[in-house]
């Protein structure tokens, strides 16, 4: 897997070196900061983020696509995926790369929100617990994980990041209302469509509960879309 | 070493590549020359592995693209087209960036870097953002991106398309050095670069290698002359009515013109005779003509067709091509 380290070095650093990047960070921390504040750190309020957790789906929905639109489109636009695909590199290794310089930012931007138990700490008595916070942000990085995932997935469908952008951030959506199927829905789609249902999940993480199912979940269907990214490129190779 | 092995690609009903064949021995600098359109992009894709033929294999110092891709593409430099670069990143950054990606260890970076900012005269701009350089840099930054991991063989898809005349020549220049120690292929529809640049030209056309020859002789076989001039003396104005019947009645002569170009000197009065293609010689015939007419001639001599009345030749439609 020589060459994904570079790559996602590569990746990250052109977060910081873009405008965009600065906006994605500033947009998800004013969100995430909008729910601290005005959710949590109020008086007579349970000392807890699990309203902050439970909303993560929500505050990530339009802050992963727009992470992920131009990993591969963009090169796909500029043609700078030649440079790529005509180095000693894997489709894996560029996949896997872009993959992980998307993750590299999400710690980046989720670092500044550790603030919040911190300040939460110091204002509340009794002390907050510390073990749902621990899952809540195994959650979060599960969850982005997976949104960061799918991005790559749709950003190696098409050359233009307007699209990618709308077809994760439509695909999450569908993810998120999984389990709203009308009661007329068949049994067997039902079950299909609870089994990729995220919104309960993550309910269940916000709780402080670490469901290894969850766990198992998340990180499977991650790796999933990141196999189907690696396909695709590789299906462009030899079209 | 590049092999070549009846290469076919096709995009949907689009059969771009046909059957192109070819080998680069080490050392040897060849043009993949052809209209716009022709499959010169195709086949040099196929050949750095950014695309795979639908038939047909490549082999880069004896590494298959398809079977030991990684090997393959080690061994090769390669310039796409449009220079396809990342603009928010400095010059140095990049081509540390190209040198992690092609597997350089730590220790040989700084080298291979000091190396190419050197060969490619870009010493002076190696700390600026890329997107604010101009075409000429950028293209030499691809080069040097191409050249980082020393490949004993160099690919440039049209290397000095959109440059200006003096950006041109630099790239040229650049170029032709860089071919000294390397096997070299340079797709180009501009037949002037492919005279100065390349020993060997291979002329693509509508995906088929129409002719593949020593750049001095494309398209000609030894001895193959299509137009002849001649000055001769005319006394008076009738007489030159009676010259130009005279030789346009030989076999395989095609056009007489009077070159318009040259002031006359005197009665003296030089012409040009086109011939058919696939005469024989035609020197004695014209120079007997002459005196049978009672002209005297001073000048009388064959010229080959240049390469680019070659080149038309060669990918008009119908062409049987074929090698010389």
């Amino acid at each position: 897997m020589r060459g994904a380290w570079p790559i996602a070095l590569r990746e990250l650093s052109a977060y910081f070196r873009q405008p965009a990047g600065w906006i994605i960070l500033a947009l998800y921390l004013f969100l995430s900061g909008l729910v601290f504040a005005t959710g949590i750190l109020m008086p007579g309020k349970a000392a807890s983020l699990r309203d902050f957790f439970a909303l993560s789906g929500w505050l990530l929905l339009p802050v992963a696509p727009a992470i992920t639109m131009r990993l591969v489109a963009e090169e796909l636009r500029a043609g700078t995926i030649e440079n790529l695909f005509t180095a000693p590199l894997s489709s894996a290794a560029i996949v896997l790369g872009k993959y992980f310089g998307a993750c590299l930012f999400l710690l980046a931007m989720l670092a500044p929100t550790l603030v919040y138990p911190v300040v939460l700490r110091s204002f509340s008595s009794p002390q907050p617990d510390v073990g749902p916070m621990i899952a809540g942000y195994l959650c979060l990085l599960l969850l982005g994980g997976l949104y960061l995932a799918l991005g790559t997935f749709a950003s190696t469908l098409t050359a233009n990041g307007t699209l990618a952008f709308l077809i994760s951030l439509f695909s999450i959506l569908a993810l998120m209302f999984a389990g709203s199927a009308p009661p007329t829905t068949p049994a067997s789609i039902r079950a299909v469509l609870d089994s990729v249902w995220i919104t309960a999940r993550v309910l269940d993480f916000s709780r402080g509960i670490i469901d290894t199912s969850h766990v198992v979940f998340f990180v499977t269907a991650s790796a999933w879309f990141v196999f189907l990214s690696i396909v695709s490129l590789e299906v462009r190779r030899w079209r | 070493m590049v092999v070549a092995e009846h290469l076919h690609k096709s995009f949907g009903p689009v059969h771009a590549v046909r059957g192109v064949s070819f080998e680069l021995a080490p050392g040897q600098v060849a043009a993949l020359l052809g209209p716009n359109g022709a499959g010169k992009t195709t086949t040099i894709r196929m050949i750095v592995g950014f695309t795979m033929p639908d038939r047909g294999r490549v082999t880069i110092q004896g590494a298959d693209t398809a079977t030991s891709p990684a090997a393959a593409r080690r061994q090769i430099g390669y310039l796409p087209e449009s220079t396809p670069l990342y603009p928010e990143m400095r010059v140095r950054e990049y081509l540390l960036y190209r040198a992690r990606l092609y597997g350089l260890q730590r220790s040989d970076r700084g080298h291979a870097l000091s190396r190419v900012l050197e060969r490619c005269w870009l010493k002076e701009v190696a700390n600026r953002r890329i997107g604010h350089l101009s075409k000429g840099y950028k293209q030499r930054v691809g080069l040097a991106g191409a050249m980082l991991h020393n490949p004993p063989v160099l690919v440039l898809d049209e290397p000095t398309n959109g440059l200006d005349p003096t950006q041109i020549r630099e790239t040229r220049q650049l170029v032709r050095e860089l071919a000294a120690d390397r096997t070299m292929l340079v797709s180009s529809h501009i037949l002037p670069e492919v005279a100065v640049l390349c020993d060997r030209v291979i002329v693509i056309s509508g995906g088929v290698v129409r002719a593949d020859s020593p750049t001095e002789r494309l398209g000609r076989a030894p001895g193959d002359m299509n137009s002849y001039v001649l000055q001769a003396r005319v006394q008076r104005a009738a007489d030159e009515e009676r010259f130009v019947k005279s030789m346009g009645n030989l076999p395989f002569v095609q056009e007489i013109t009077r070159d318009g170009t040259r002031r006359q000197e005197g009665e003296w009065i030089e012409w040009r005779i086109l011939a058919k293609a696939g005469s024989p010689d035609l020197r004695e015939a014209i120079a007997t003509a002459a005196s049978q007419g009672g002209f005297l001639l001073r000048e009388l001599r064959g010229e080959s067709p240049s390469l680019e009345q070659a080149f038309l030749r060669l990918i008009e439609p119908g062409s049987d091509g074929g090698t010389s």
